[in-house]
C-alpha cells in the first residue's frame, strides 16, 4: 500500500479483543479506520470550497447472546483502544468469555486496480475538471442556465480489522465521486438535472466518465425539461431502460432481502424462501465484487471476504443478504455483507451492487411491443417500506411511449408501487445492463452502493404526476 | 475537558496560521450514549466519545477548510498546512471574513446533567417501560423493530483571529420507538419521536403508545381511486415540508439563485394563517444554542409574517453578500464541515383550533399521516411527488385507513394553500409544526 498511515499492533488488538471478552461475551471484534477526504465544489462558476481532512478513529464490538455492545474512541493509543473494550466488556457479561485469540491474516482474493491513487493528484487539476464541467454546462444555453453545481470528492480509506475468531484483515479503499447539477429557468419555472458518477476508483474515473460530458447531459435534461408538458397520473405500463439505473430494483426488492430486516420479522419477503417472488424473467445478484462499482469491495467491515450472492433465481427466491450477527443466528456463514459507515457505527446487513441480470431481447423491441405507457430513462431516488414492500422513486427523465416509439419528454412522474407484485409484472427483458451510484441510508448510517437493471417492461405502476424532477440522488430506506 | 483546555487548543492552531491571513478554529467533543431494546432485552448498547477540530483560513480573500481528530501538535501542523494548501487552490472573494466578538445569548439553559448522573440501568429501564407501553397500548401490535433511547452531551469552542472566543456545552435526550402492527394478514408500520433538553420532560412512555396508534390506524389501508380532495397534513408531514422550505429562505439560496423567495421581499409568499420563525434562543429547543457555529449569537427571526416575506436567515458570509448582519444561523454539520447557512430551531406558529375542528365541516378529505420519498423532492424548484398513507376523513370525521396514493405539487402553492393552522405545534428535531389544512389537492390511486 503507498502512502500508509495506518499502523496498528497486533498484539495490542489482542488485548483490545482479549478485553472485551473479559467478563464474558461470545465475540468481539474491532474496526480501526483512517480515512482521509478531498473535496472540491464550484458553485457560481467559481470555485468555492477546497476542503480536506483526517478522521482516525476504532470502534470495539463485543456480542453476548442476542445483545451487542459497541463503544468508539478517537484515541487510537494502547489506553485508548483498552478503555473502549472495558466499556463494552461491561455490557457484554456472562457467556463463553476470554480465550487465547491468534489472528491469522487474510490477504486479498481480488485486486482492484487504482490507476491514479487520488492522493497523488495535483489538486490543480481536480479544480481544472470541475471547471471544464461548468463551462460545459453553461455552453448548453447561455440564457437559460442559471446555476450550475459541481462537486468532487475523493476518498482514502484505510482499515485494520480483527476479531475473536482469528480474523485478521488490512485494507485500503479507495472511492472517488463526481456529482454536476444545472439549474435552468425560464420565467418563474426551475427545472434541474442531475448526473452523478462514482467508483471504487481512483482520478481515473474522470477520464471513463468525463465531467463535461456529464455537465453536458445534465445541462441539457434541465433545459429540456423547461418545455416538457406535466406527467400523466394513473395506472399505466412502465418501460425502465437499462440506462435508468436501478434505484428500482434497490427499493423494491434490495432492502427486503437484507437479514437483518427478515430476522426481525420486518420483510415481505421473510416466509419465502424458495417461492417465486418475482417473473421467472428475473434473477437478482448482488455482488460486491465488481471491478471499480461503487459499492465494491474486496471484504466487508467485519473482515469477510466478498463474493457475489444470486438473491433471486429465474423469480425464485434463493438467499439473502447476511453480515456476522444475522449470519450467527441462522447458524450459517455471512456472505460479506456487514457493512458500516463508520468506526463510529455498528456493521449492519448491507446492499452492495445490486442488479437486475440481462435478458435476450433488444430494447427497442421492448418499447415497440409495449406500444403505450411511460418510458423511464433515468431515475432519481426512491424509499421503500420494508414491511409492506411499498416503495417510491422519482423518474428524472421520463418520456411518453405512444405507437411503439419514444414520445415527448414529461416532467415530474414518480413511481408507486409494491416490491413483490411489481416485480411479478414484469413481461420483458433486455439484454442490456445500466449501473447507477449513490449512497444508501439505513438506520442512520450512509454507504456507497452501485445498482443495475436492463431494460424492462412492467404490466402496470402507479404513475404520480404533475411535478418536476431529479431531486438528490440520495437513496432511503425508511 | 475544561473549557480552557479547549480554548487553549484553539489558540495553538490559531498560533499556526501564517501572518497576513485569518484563521478561525473549531473544536466540537461529544459523548453519546445509545440503547436499543427488543423483546424485553437489550439489544445494543452503545456508549462512545468524539472529538474533532475543523480549521478555516482566509489567505488573499480566498477560503480554505481542513479538518482532523487528531489533536496532537503533529495533527494540528497538518490541518493548519491543508487548509492554507486548500484556500490557495480557491477562488477569491471580498467577502470572505470571520464575525467580530459579541455578547453570547444568556440564560438559555442547554445543560442537564442527568445526561452523566442518571446510571444506564435506569436509562435501559426506560428503553424498556417504552416497549411495553407500545404493546400494551393494543394487542395488534405484532413486532418492536426498535426501542431507542439516546443521549448525547456536546462541547463547542470557536475561536479566531480576531478576539471571538466562545464555548458553551450541552445535552439533549432522545427517545423513538419504530414497530409493526398486523391482523388479518396486513402490516402496517408505526414510528413516534420525542427529543428534550431535559432528561425529566422525555414523554418516553406516550412515544411507546402513538408508535402503537399509528400503526394499528393504518391497518386494513388500500388505495383510493385518483381524485381531487381537500389535504390535512400532520405535524409529521407538514414538518417534512417545512424541511424542504427552510433552506430556500437562507441567504446562501438566494445568493446562488437557487431559492424560490429570492426578490420576493415584502410580497405575499403564504398564506395569511402562515408565520415561519427561526429561532436560535428558543426555550427547550433542541437546536438552542448561545451562539452559532462561527460564533455569532443566535437570534429569533421571523422569516415569513402572515404569508408575507420578511427576509431570509444569514451566517457571516450571505449578509456580508447580501448586506444585512448574521442572523446567528451559521450552522455546521459537524468539526468536519464549514459554517453553511441552517436552520437552528424552525416552525410554523401554531393557530388557535384544534385539529379535529380542522375537519369537522368536510364532506370529504385526507389526513395524510406520513410520506414516503420526502427526500426526493426537489428543494430548487419546490417540485415534489411523494407517496402518502393516511386516513379518509368522511362527514367531519376520520373513516378509513389509506395507503399506496400519491401526491403531487409544489412546495410554493402548498403554502399559499394553507387554509387553517392548528393548535398542535410539535418538533421533530429542530423542526416544528401543527396540523394544517389545504386545499384540494391532486391524489393519484388506482
Amino acid at each position: 500500500m503507498a502512502n500508509k498511515e495506518l499502523t496498528v499492533d497486533k498484539s495490542l488488538l489482542k488485548e483490545a479483543l482479549a478485553a472485551a471478552l473479559a467478563k464474558g461475551g461470545d465475540f468481539a471484534d474491532i474496526f480501526v479506520e483512517n480515512k482521509r477526504t478531498t473535496s472540491v465544489s464550484l458553485e457560481d462558476a467559481r470555485i468555492e470550497r477546497v476542503q480536506s481532512g483526517v478522521d482516525n478513529g476504532a470502534g470495539v464490538r463485543a456480542i453476548q447472546g442476542g445483545t451487542t455492545a459497541y463503544a468508539y474512541t478517537n484515541d487510537l493509543s494502547r489506553e485508548g483502544l483498552v478503555a473502549a473494550a472495558e466499556t463494552v466488556a461491561q455490557a457484554a457479561r456472562g457467556g463463553r468469555g476470554q480465550r487465547s485469540i491468534d489472528l491469522g491474516n487474510l490477504t486479498p482474493h481480488l485486486e482492484f486496480k487504482v490507476e491514479r491513487r487520488p492522493d497523488e493528484v495535483d489538486v490543480a487539476e481536480k479544480t481544472g475538471a470541475v471547471q471544464a464541467a461548468d463551462r460545459a454546462a453553461r455552453a448548453v444555453d447561455r440564457e437559460r442556465i442559471r446555476q450550475v453545481m459541481v462537486g468532487y470528492g475523493d476518498v482514502i480509506q484505510e482499515v485494520v480489522i480483527a476479531n475473536s475468531d482469528g480474523v485478521y484483515v488490512e485494507d485500503e479503499r479507495i472511492r472517488t465521486r463526481v456529482v454536476v447539477q444545472v439549474v435552468a429557468a425560464q420565467g418563474a419555472l426551475m427545472q434541474t438535472g442531475l448526473e452523478t458518477s462514482g467508483g471504487a476508483a481512483g482520478f481515473e474515473l474522470l477520464s471513463l466518465e468525463k465531467p463535461a460530458e456529464m455537465a453536458d447531459k445534465a445541462a441539457r435534461r434541465a433545459v429540456s425539461m423547461l418545455e416538457a408538458g406535466p406527467a400523466p397520473a394513473g395506472r399505466m405500463p412502465v418501460v425502465m431502460a437499462g440506462e435508468a439505473g436501478g434505484t428500482m430494483i434497490h427499493e423494491a426488492c434490495g432492502h427486503g432481502l437484507e437479514a437483518d430486516l427478515v430476522l426481525k420479522g420486518l420483510s415481505v419477503y421473510g416466509e419465502k424462501m424458495g417461492a417465486e417472488v418475482a417473473s421467472p424473467a428475473i434473477t437478482v445478484i448482488d455482488d460486491a465484487t465488481l471491478p471499480g462499482r461503487y459499492g465494491s469491495y474486496r471484504f466487508d467491515d467485519e473482515g469477510t471476504p466478498a463474493e457475489p450472492v444470486v438473491l433471486i433465481e429465474k423469480g425464485r427466491l434463493k438467499d439473502f443478504l447476511f453480515d456476522h450477527f444475522s449470519a450467527q443466528k441462522q447458524r450459517r456463514r455471512s456472505n460479506g455483507h456487514g457493512r458500516r459507515e463508520s468506526y463510529q457505527h455498528k456493521p449492519i446487513t448491507r446492499m452492495a451492487n445490486t442488479y437486475i441480470d440481462r435478458g435476450d431481447m433488444d430494447p427497442d423491441k421492448i418499447i415497440r411491443e409495449t406500444g403505450h405507457g411511460l418510458l423511464v430513462r433515468k431515475m432519481g431516488g426512491g424509499q421503500v417500506n420494508t414491511t409492506t414492500g411499498d416503495f417510491m422513486f422519482e423518474v428524472a427523465e421520463g418520456y411518453l411511449i405512444k405507437d411503439g416509439q419514444r414520445g415527448p419528454l414529461v416532467r415530474g412522474a414518480t413511481l408507486t408501487g409494491n416490491g413483490p407484485d411489481v416485480l411479478k409484472q414484469v413481461t420483458m427483458v433486455g439484454n442490456d445492463l445500466g449501473f447507477g451510484t449513490g449512497t444508501c441510508g439505513k438506520d442512520g448510517q450512509g454507504v456507497p452502493v452501485g445498482d443495475a437493471q436492463p431494460t424492462m417492461a412492467i404490466r402496470e405502476m402507479v404513475v404520480g404526476g404533475v411535478t418536476g424532477a431529479s431531486g438528490s440522488p440520495r437513496i432511503r430506506r425508511l | 475537558m475544561k473549557e480552557e483546555d479547549n480554548l487553549l487548543i484553539l489558540a495553538g492552531v490559531l498560533d499556526l496560521v501564517e501572518a497576513g491571513a485569518q484563521g478561525e478554529a473549531y473544536l466540537q467533543r461529544r459523548r453519546r450514549l445509545n440503547i436499543e431494546v427488543r423483546e424485553g432485552r437489550v439489544e445494543t448498547l452503545q456508549q462512545a466519545g468524539d472529538h474533532g477540530l475543523g480549521l478555516r483560513v482566509i489567505n488573499d480573500f480566498r477560503l480554505g477548510f481542513a479538518y482532523t481528530t487528531d489533536l496532537s501538535r503533529e495533527g494540528l501542523a497538518r490541518v493548519a498546512a491543508q487548509a492554507h494548501a486548500n484556500a490557495a487552490a480557491a477562488a477569491p472573494d471580498e467577502y470572505r471574513r470571520f464575525p467580530a466578538p459579541a455578547p453570547p445569548v444568556e440564560g438559555l439553559f442547554l445543560y442537564d446533567d442527568a445526561v452523566r448522573q442518571v446510571p444506564v440501568a435506569e436509562k435501559i429501564d426506560l428503553a424498556l417501560a417504552m416497549e411495553r407501553a407500545a404493546r400494551e397500548e393494543d394487542g395488534r401490535v405484532s413486532i418492536i423493530e426498535s426501542s431507542v433511547y439516546q443521549d448525547e452531551e456536546v462541547e463547542v469552542a470557536v475561536a479566531n483571529s480576531g478576539d471571538l472566543r466562545q464555548t458553551y456545552r450541552s445535552a439533549n435526550f432522545a427517545a423513538y420507538v419504530a414497530l409493526v402492527a398486523s391482523a388479518d394478514g396486513d402490516s402496517q408500520t408505526g414510528f413516534a419521536l420525542d427529543q428534550s433538553l431535559k432528561y425529566g420532560d422525555l414523554k418516553t412512555r406516550e412515544v411507546g403508545r402513538e408508535a402503537a396508534r399509528r400503526a394499528v390506524g393504518q391497518l386494513g389501508a388500500r388505495p383510493v381511486q385518483t381524485r381531487e380532495m381537500v389535504v390535512l397534513l400532520d405535524p409529521y408531514v407538514t414538518g417534512g415540508f417545512l424541511g424542504l422550505v427552510a433552506p430556500a429562505l437562507t441567504g446562501e439560496a438566494v445568493l446562488k439563485g437557487r431559492s424560490l423567495f429570492a426578490g420576493r421581499v415584502g410580497r405575499q409568499v403564504a398564506a395569511e394563517h402562515v408565520t415561519l420563525v427561526d429561532d436560535g434562543t428558543l426555550t427547550g429547543g433542541v437546536s438552542s444554542a448561545p451562539v452559532d457555529d462561527e460564533g455569532v449569537p443566535t437570534s429569533r427571526t421571523v422569516l415569513v409574517e402572515h404569508g408575507r416575506l420578511n427576509g431570509y436567515m444569514h451566517n457571516t458570509y450571505t449578509a456580508a453578500r447580501l448586506g444585512g448582519t448574521s442572523t446567528g444561523n451559521g450552522t455546521r454539520g459537524s468539526f468536519k464541515s464549514t459554517p453553511e447557512t441552517g436552520v437552528t430551531n424552525f416552525y410554523l406558529e401554531p393557530g388557535t383550533a384544534d385539529p379535529a375542528a380542522l375537519m369537522s365541516d368536510l364532506a370529504e378529505g385526507f389526513l395524510v399521516t406520513e410520506v414516503l420519498g420526502m427526500h426526493t423532492a426537489n428543494p430548487i424548484s419546490g417540485d415534489f411527488s411523494v407517496g402518502a398513507t393516511g386516513r379518509l376523513i368522511r362527514n367531519g370525521r376520520l373513516a378509513e385507513p389509506v395507503r399506496g396514493v400519491a401526491i403531487a405539487g409544489n412546495v410554493m402553492d402548498l403554502l399559499l394553500g394553507i387554509e387553517a393552522v392548528a393548535n398542535d405545534l410539535r418538533f421533530i428535531g429542530g423542526i416544528g409544526a401543527p396540523t394544517v389544512r389545504v386545499k384540494r389537492m391532486h391524489l393519484s390511486g388506482h
